[in-house]
């Protein structure tokens, strides 16, 4: 001991001795590992920012033991297991560096001075604007010059109107929209059709439709089972929540814990469906537990990657790798959502669905619960019954005779074919139904429940969140397991970011209030930068659900601080970001890469000298075609419906689940309202890269493949749109001309025109002179251009 | 425009999502990855994949796991080590009596060289079995179906990544220009359970998720043309779609309606290979003899001779699924009738794909999403196997493994790996490894990170490597 002080001492002593000498460059690389490797946030319990945090060092052992090994050094050569910095190796001469200090004793004349702050976890603040300029232009236009370009020549009327059409509402103007803006010479004839198309109803549809891609929404429960789900109600709340411009902050916190306020109205209640739009598991022999504890992490990935950018997902076995984010801290965060009274044990099975809100009137609910009780006592008196008769079923079976089984329909007779052990429970059902009918009794109950089952009123439901009165404690899940309990922990917010503010403890009310705060350097960004990548195709941050240290930096960081700022200075309010968005000359700008110069320098066009050609999504495909046929039903909101879909797609699940094709105004509806199965979704959705609803979805890919060729090409649905759309054409003098323009909001060229016209020429002698067959052969090349499903 | 060029645009336009550190480095990386598209990291010994896929579970102790001391100790309780910490699906009923052992009662032969033991249920496969390795130590992480057939197909247990045959054409693309790189096909009484998300690109391209081809009908959704319009006209609407979308190409330089002229191209292509695909019109009464296929009659059986078919167009990935294998309370006729209905098809495959020359450059692969208990589950007095993710059986043939070759040792009971334990990563690194592809660098950037198909884990089996 003595021995070893005295070595302690005689190394301080040196320390002390070198440390105005020497230290200066090894601190300033150690600087860049305090983001993790701080007294503060100590991952890996390893603080850097101190000599006697290095000496003591983390769970590992001393970063440092003097004179003997150095675990740092190992580290950072990447020389054994653990291997840093994550981001990649230092340089052979930052390694240099470090290797000498150690070997000189660590010298430290100060404390390491932390690493400069991530950008995107400081404040954003407003850069000025010179008055006159439109802010997006100015920030725009002052990097495009510093490369020595400028932005292209607007878009035409057409295409212009056509683009801001799709964006705002997602449908292509009609003949006359078009008609009208063109007749407007005035100045604020743009501006007027932006304030129309924001003041409709389909604005409401398509933005709430980005939003539900990120709400992982969709109409089932996924998994094995997937069985149907309904909560449309929380669709059309979205929906509504935008066409009515409710801020940001209030459409964040009634999300969130619309539950949990002082006398909630049924919106709020309907809104933190958001939440509850996670896929439920309940397929025989699983661990209900489990699943629900899939659900919560899914709603800590889902928060950070939707409103903070961040990846707080990776935080769930291990401390994150690149962000100053622990694994406790993603418990803290977890335990927000973890007291949520839905199925955590075989018990629940039969209500897997919890929390539910029924929306009927107190008089129709009592209604519904007595009959539904009346309905349980017959059932039970009906199974009583039933081993009554069934040991008769064989008999009776046996004694059929082929004239018999030939009188039953052909789904008995193949049931009846097979042997009792091979039919599946759907066909033992229908034989013992079949057979049970013969009985008079038996045929008397029925009738009695489906009289009583008549008398239900229909409620409609949704899945929403409700606590529990007590709450669960939440505890670390070492590794991610939940079986493997460490420290209990209690609701949190990351200690990177400004503090949650909470009084007493901490609910999901004070998340809702900490993300929206204007403390909070994220959400805005976030969320503005989303909003731009919409119009552009891409985010100022192009990896728009990481704004951290592995993200892209922003292309243009004081445009996106002051959009963001503007954001919350505006009350939160997103119609105001996009009209600052789409006035902007930026968004203008016409789209063809035709500027040699601009290609060459920057090819992606990060600098947006154009705009973007992008292609529409699967829904807005089908909503386009919808509205050149004139078919479009403009029906806003409702249950989800049921548009043709090809045969086959249905039984590809584990359950062949019916699709029984709407009639009416149901068929023409938005791509929206498809009923989306997730096990078997409709092909416009997946061939389409639509969201598969299993996580947020906060991007969409924008593939281009030959299987959406062939949809576009033979598709029952398309062909009906290309019907309609050729008769309609008809009724023109000039049906070409008037066909295009119905598809895409312009005049063919005159090269278009020739070879469009030889087309038709073609399709008319082959479908034997018919010039119906011939425009709807017209129609269907249209709706199968390129430009037709591109938002120019 | 190649196919390459194709690949490289769909990869260009995902790689917003996949931007590192900086957006333009990692940019550049990723087109540097999509000009080395098509090109393997290493030189593979297999260049397609038959993924034989046993929905449900099989019994591998019905099979090729005969365990003598299950046959002694029938009806006794499983000592109590053997359960402790585990978890089982149906835990709080099935197993609310302590599980006890179940002796099969298959008749068990050894078969060829390799003295392979397999049973009566699986005369065919059995006959053939010096052409297969066999793994007798698989374990995997989930034990219940549709999460299990998730990690078994995407590596992970919740939905939403990609599957592995998108893995494969997205690190490999594919050699068929008329076919899709990737199909899907079924059989059995119902869909597997996770549906289409079995075989999803997650947040790969959609453009390399499974396409579910069809033995009979439509082979693809939408493939023929809409009522009333003749090959002709579809011709004529093909050919207009494609110079009209050429002019706009001249007005917008944009690369992307090259790549949908392309698509258009496939598509039409697909139009005819589609229908010539499943015409089994061509093949000899011997070959369908050797499957058992009854022509105009959706099977197992034709969907093997679809999957010969398909390797021999140059489809990189093939998945076959056969549902009906959840034998809980009964391991007599419906197991019975399942082996049947798979068991020959499947020796068939092996030997079509050994006498078209393809069975060296073809990787075969049977197996389940887990196996079976050795201990019974009773139900309302019928007694089956409950699902068993400890070890179970499965087998694999030809691109580049050692034939006839039996890998892992469980213990008597046949409940946990003694050597060589596995794990669905390792069989993934694997099957990776034989297309020479390195599985820790086939990876791909999403939110924050480099996914892979074996998440964390998974390591080569080398020892059954030729």
């Amino acid at each position: 001991m003595r021995r070893f002080l005295t070595c302690f001492f005689a190394f301080t002593f040196a320390v002390q001795a070198q440390a105005q000498q020497d230290g200066t460059e090894a601190r300033a690389i150690l600087a860049t590992c305090l983001g993790c490797h701080s007294s503060k946030t100590a991952m890996s319990g390893l603080a850097l920012d101190t000599r006697e945090g290095i000496l003591k060092g983390g769970k590992h052992g001393p970063a440092v033991k003097p004179g003997e090994s150095s675990l740092l050094l190992d580290v950072v050569r990447h020389s054994g297991a653990i291997k840093m910095p994550p981001g990649g190796k230092l340089k052979d001469a930052q390694i240099a560096v470090l290797e000498k200090w150690v070997a000189d004793g660590l010298p430290m004349a100060a404390k390491v001075a932390a690493a400069p702050v991530h950008w995107s976890f400081k404040p954003p603040q407003k850069a000025p604007v010179p008055a006159g300029t439109h802010p997006v232009d100015h920030f725009i236009r002052a990097k495009l010059a510093e490369a020595g370009l400028t932005m292209s020549k607007p878009a035409d009327r057409r295409t212009l109107l056509r683009r801001v059409s799709f964006d705002l509402t997602g449908l292509p103007p009609t003949t006359a929209e078009l008609t009208a803006f063109l007749a407007d010479t005035q100045p604020g004839a743009y501006e007027r059709q932006v304030d129309r198309l924001l003041a409709s109803p389909h604005y409401g549809e398509r933005w709430g439709r980005h939003w539900l891609d990120q709400a992982r929404y969709a109409d089932s429960n996924g998994y094995s089972i997937d069985a149907p789900r309904e909560i449309w109600k929380y669709r059309d709340w979205v929906i509504n929540a935008f066409n009515a411009d409710m801020p940001f902050d209030k459409f964040t916190m009634d999300q969130f814990a619309g539950d949990l306020l002082p006398q909630a109205t049924t919106d709020q209640l309907i809104a933190t469906g958001f939440h509850r739009n996670t896929p439920i598991n309940f397929e025989g022999g699983i661990d209900f537990e489990q699943y629900r504890v899939d659900h919560v992490v899914d709603r800590v990935a889902t928060t950070g990657s939707v409103f903070l950018g961040l990846t707080l997902g990776c935080a769930r076995c291990h401390d994150h790798k690149f962000d100053p984010l622990p694994q406790k801290e993603f418990y803290q965060f977890f335990s927000f959502f973890n007291n949520v009274d839905e199925a955590a044990a075989e018990k629940d099975r039969d209500n897997v669905q919890k929390p539910v809100l029924e929306l009927g009137t107190p008089a129709e609910i009592r209604k519904k619960d007595v009959i539904q009780a009346q309905l349980k006592a017959l059932q039970g008196e009906l199974n009583v019954y039933r081993k009554e008769i069934e040991p008769k079923q064989e008999a009776w079976e046996a004694a059929l005779k082929e004239g018999d089984i030939k009188k039953f329909r052909t789904s008995v007779q193949a049931a009846l074919g097979l042997h009792v052990g091979r039919r599946n429970d759907e066909q033992a059902a229908l034989v013992f139904e079949t057979f049970a009918n013969t009985d008079e009794a038996w045929r008397d109950r029925r009738a009695t429940m489906r009289a009583v089952e008549k008398l239900q009123p229909k409620i409609i439901t949704s899945l929403v969140m409700r606590d529990l009165p007590q709450p669960r404690q939440a505890y670390i899940h070492q590794g991610g397991d939940f079986l493997r309990k460490g420290e209990n922990v209690s609701p949190g917010t990351p200690s990177v970011m400004p503090p949650l503010g909470n009084e007493g403890p901490a609910t999901r009310v004070d998340l809702a209030r900490w993300i929206t705060s204007k403390q909070n350097p994220l959400t805005a960004r976030v969320t503005v930068n989303r909003m731009w990548m919409r119009y552009f195709g891409k985010g100022i941050v192009e990896t728009e659900d990481d704004f951290g240290r592995q993200g892209s930096l922003p292309t243009h960081p004081e445009l996106l601080d002051w959009m963001a700022v503007e954001f919350m200075e505006r009350g939160w309010s997103q119609k105001t970001v996009h009209r600052l968005m789409v006035t902007s000359a930026t968004y203008q700008q016409a789209s063809p890469a035709d500027n040699a110069l601009a290609t060459e320098k920057d090819p992606r066009n990060l600098l947006l000298s154009r705009q973007n050609r992008i292609r529409l999504e699967g829904e807005i495909i089908r909503d386009a075609g919808l509205v050149a046929s004139g078919l479009f039903a403009a029906k806003v909101g409702g249950p989800s419906v049921y548009p043709p879909i090809p045969s086959g797609v249905m039984n590809s699940g584990q359950n062949a689940r019916e699709w029984v094709t709407s009639t009416g105004e149901d068929r023409y509806r938005r791509g929206m309202y498809t009923f989306l199965w997730r096990a078997t979704p409709h092909p416009t959705m997946s061939l389409f890269d639509g969201p598969d609803a299993s996580a947020a979805c906060t991007r969409r890919n924008r593939s281009n493949s030959p299987l959406q060729a062939l949809t576009l090409l033979n598709d029952e649905s398309v062909k009906e749109f290309a019907d309609a759309l050729a008769a309609r054409a008809l009724k023109s003098q000039d049906p070409l001309g008037q066909a295009f323009e119905m598809a895409m909001a312009r005049q063919p060229s005159a090269g278009e025109r020739e070879r469009l016209r030889r087309f038709v020429a073609l399709q008319k002698d082959e479908a034997g002179g018919s010039e119906l067959a011939a425009y709807a052969g017209l129609a269907r090349v249209l709706l199968n251009l390129d430009e037709f499903m591109t938002r120019e | 425009m190649t196919d390459q060029d194709l690949t490289r645009r769909h990869l260009f336009e995902r790689c917003g999502v996949g931007v590192g550190k900086t957006a333009l480095a990692a940019m550049l990386a990723n087109e540097m990855a999509a000009s080395e598209q098509s090109k393997p990291h290493f030189a593979p010994k297999a260049k397609s994949v038959i993924y034989l896929f046993m929905a449900g579970g099989p019994s591998q102790f019905e099979m090729w796991t005969p365990k003598p001391q299950l046959q002694k100790l029938h009806g006794q309780f499983i000592p109590d080590s053997f359960l402790e910490g585990k978890r089982f699906a149906f835990m709080d009923t099935s197993f609310k009596d302590k599980p006890k052992l179940l002796a099969t009662k298959r008749e068990f032969k050894q078969h060829g060289q390799s003295g392979t033991w397999g049973s009566s249920l699986v005369p065919h496969t059995a006959a053939i079995a010096d052409d297969l390795t066999f793994l007798h130590t698989v374990s995997t992480e989930n034990f219940n179906h549709a999460p299990a057939k998730c990690f078994a197909n995407t590596g992970f247990t919740r939905f939403g990544r990609p599957s592995m045959g998108s893995w494969v054409t997205y690190g490999l693309g594919s050699e068929s220009k008329d076919l899709p790189g990737f199909v899907v096909l079924q059989s059995g009484p119902r869909g597997p359970r996770g549906g289409a998300l079995l075989w999803g690109s997650g947040f790969l391209p959609t453009t390399e998720q499974g396409v579910l081809f069809r033995g009979s009908g439509d082979p693809i959704l939408n493939l023929s043309t809409p009522k009333g319009v003749t090959p002709r006209m579809q011709n004529q609407v093909i050919d207009a779609i494609r110079d009209v979308d050429a002019m706009r190409h001249e007005t917008t330089a944009d690369p992307e309606i090259n790549t949908r002229i392309a698509a258009y191209e496939m598509a039409y292509r697909m139009q005819t290979s589609g229908p010539e695909l499943i015409d089994f019109t061509k093949e000899s009464k011997e070959t369908l003899a050797l499957y058992g296929v009854e022509p105009g009659k959706p099977s197992f059986a034709a969907n093997c001779l679809l999957a010969r078919r398909l390797v021999e167009r140059g489809v990189r990935y093939i998945q076959l699924w056969h549902t009906d294998w959840d034998h809980h309370d009964d391991l007599t006729k419906p197991l019975e009738d399942v082996c049947r209905q798979v068991d020959q098809p499947c020796a068939a495959l092996i030997k079509d794909l050994k006498s078209h020359g393809l069975l060296d450059t073809t990787l075969v692969i049977w197996g389940g999403e887990f196996g079976r208990t050795p201990m019974g589950e009773s139900r309302d007095g019928k007694v089956g196997r409950n699902h068993h993710i400890d070890a179970y059986t499965m087998w694999m043939a030809g691109g580049g493994t050692k034939p006839g070759m039996h890998f892992g040792q469980t213990d008597d009971f046949g409940f946990n790996a003694v050597e060589d334990p596995i794990s669905m990563h390792d069989v993934q690194a694997t099957v990776l490894n034989q297309l020479g592809l390195d599985h820790t660098k086939l990876t791909y950037q999403f939110q924050g990170r480099n996914f892979r198909l074996t998440d964390v884990a998974g390591k080569v089996i080398t020892k059954i490597l030729a």
